[in-house]
C-alpha cells in the first residue's frame, strides 16, 4: 500500500471540524472530495467517528467529580505515609540486625564455657537443690528472692506490652 | 518531630488542582473520556471503572496544573496506559499478538451502540488501531499529540493511522464484510 495523502486532506479536515462539511463548504471542495480517494475516506470516517462521539458522550453518566476528588486525596495521603513510615522499618530491620550479630558475638565468646557450664548443669541436676521442695523451702527461707522474681516478671511483661502497642499502633 | 512529619504529609497529600476547579475540569472532560474507554475497549462497565481509576491517578500524580489543553492529554494517556494495562492482564502476552475477536464489543457494548454502522467496524479492528482513529478523527488530535497520548513513536503514527483509516474506510462502506470479519478473525 502506498502512502499518498492528498494535500488537500487538511482543508476538509477543518471544514468538519468546524462543522461546515458538506453545507458549508466550497462547491470546488466537495467536487474534489467525491473524486479523490483519500478525502473521500477521510469523510467517511470522520463522520463516523464525530458521530459516535456525539452520541457516546450524550449517553455518558460520569459519577460525582468529589468523590473521586477524596479517593485521589486519600491514596496520596496513604502514600506520604507510606513514604514517612519506610525509614522506620528501616531503622528496625537495622536494629534487629544489630541485636542478631552482637548475639553471635556473645555466642561466640561464651563457646568456651559452654563446657564448663554443661559439667555444671550434669552436677546440678544430681544435687538435691534442683527439686521443687526444695526450691520452694528455700525461697520461702529467703523472701527477697520472690520479691526480684516478681519484679523481674513484672518489667518483663511491660516491656513486651510496650512492643506490643507499638506494633499495633505502627500497624494502624 | 511530630509536627513537623504531620507537616510534611499534609503537603504531600495536597493535589495539584482544588476541589473546585477539578469538578470544573471533569465536568469538561469526564464524557468525552468516557467515550473514549467505551469505544475503543467495547465494554461500559470497563469504561466506567478506568474512568474513575484515570482520574484518581491523574490527581495523585506529582505534576503541576499547565492547562486545560495538556490536562486533558495527560489524562488520556493514563486512560490509554489502563487499557493496555487490562488487555495485558488479561492476557499474559504483547497486546499486538492477541487476536482481535477477544476485543470484540460485549453485549453491553450493544446497549451504548446508538450507530450500528461504526460499532461492527470497529469490533474489526486492532485495539491500538481503535486508539489511533478515535484520537485522531473523534478527539481530532494531531499526530504529535496521539503520540504524546499512546507513547508510539510520532513518525510510526501516520503510516499506522493511514493503514487503519484505509481498513475501517473499507469496513464502513461494506457493513457486511466488516460484521464477516469481525466474525471470523
Amino acid at each position: 500500500m502506498m502512502l499518498r495523502p492528498c494535500p488537500r486532506e487538511r482543508e476538509v479536515k477543518e471544514q468538519m471540524q468546524r462543522g461546515l462539511w458538506p453545507d458549508g463548504s466550497a462547491e470546488d471542495l466537495r467536487r474534489h472530495v467525491s473524486g479523490c480517494r483519500a478525502c473521500g475516506e477521510l469523510v467517511v470516517v470522520m463522520q463516523a467517528f464525530r458521530s459516535a462521539r456525539a452520541s457516546s458522550v450524550s449517553s455518558a453518566n460520569p459519577s460525582s467529580a468529589g468523590v473521586l476528588w477524596w479517593r485521589a486525596q486519600l491514596r496520596r495521603r496513604n502514600a506520604a505515609m507510606e513514604q514517612i513510615a519506610r525509614p522506620i522499618l528501616g531503622a528496625q530491620i537495622f536494629a534487629l540486625a544489630v541485636t542478631i550479630a552482637i548475639a553471635v558475638i556473645l555466642a561466640v565468646s561464651q563457646a568456651n564455657h559452654g563446657l564448663r557450664w554443661l559439667a555444671w548443669l550434669k552436677q546440678l541436676g544430681q544435687t538435691p537443690a534442683l527439686h521443687f521442695e526444695n526450691l520452694w523451702s528455700s525461697a520461702l527461707a529467703m523472701p527477697q528472692w520472690g520479691l526480684m522474681l516478681l519484679i523481674f516478671g513484672l518489667a518483663g511483661i511491660a516491656v513486651l506490652g510496650g512492643v506490643v502497642l507499638f506494633s499495633d499502633r505502627q500497624r494502624q | 518531630m511530630e509536627n513537623v512529619a504531620t507537616g510534611e504529609t499534609q503537603r504531600a497529600a495536597e493535589l495539584p488542582m482544588d476541589n473546585d476547579a477539578f469538578a470544573g475540569f471533569y465536568e469538561r472532560s469526564a464524557r468525552p473520556l468516557w467515550a473514549y474507554l467505551a469505544r475503543v475497549s467495547g465494554d461500559a462497565a470497563l469504561a466506567d471503572d478506568l474512568m474513575q481509576e484515570s482520574y484518581v491517578r491523574f490527581l495523585c500524580a506529582a505534576r503541576t496544573w499547565d492547562g486545560e489543553v495538556s490536562g486533558r492529554r495527560y489524562l488520556f494517556r493514563i486512560a490509554t496506559n489502563l487499557l493496555k494495562d487490562h488487555w495485558r492482564r488479561a492476557k499474559s502476552t504483547s497486546i499486538e499478538e492477541i487476536p482481535e475477536e477477544l476485543f470484540a464489543a460485549s453485549p453491553n457494548a450493544g446497549q451504548i451502540e446508538s450507530q450500528a454502522v461504526l460499532g461492527p467496524a470497529l469490533a474489526a479492528m486492532r485495539p491500538r488501531d481503535r486508539q489511533l482513529l478515535w484520537l485522531a478523527y473523534a478527539e481530532g488530535y494531531s499526530h504529535r499529540e496521539i503520540a504524546e497520548v499512546t507513547g508510539l513513536a510520532s513518525a510510526s503514527i501516520r503510516l499506522l493511522l493511514f493503514r487503519a483509516r484505509h481498513k475501517i474506510a473499507r469496513l464502513l462502506r461494506e457493513p457486511a464484510a466488516a460484521t464477516a470479519q469481525g466474525r471470523t478473525q
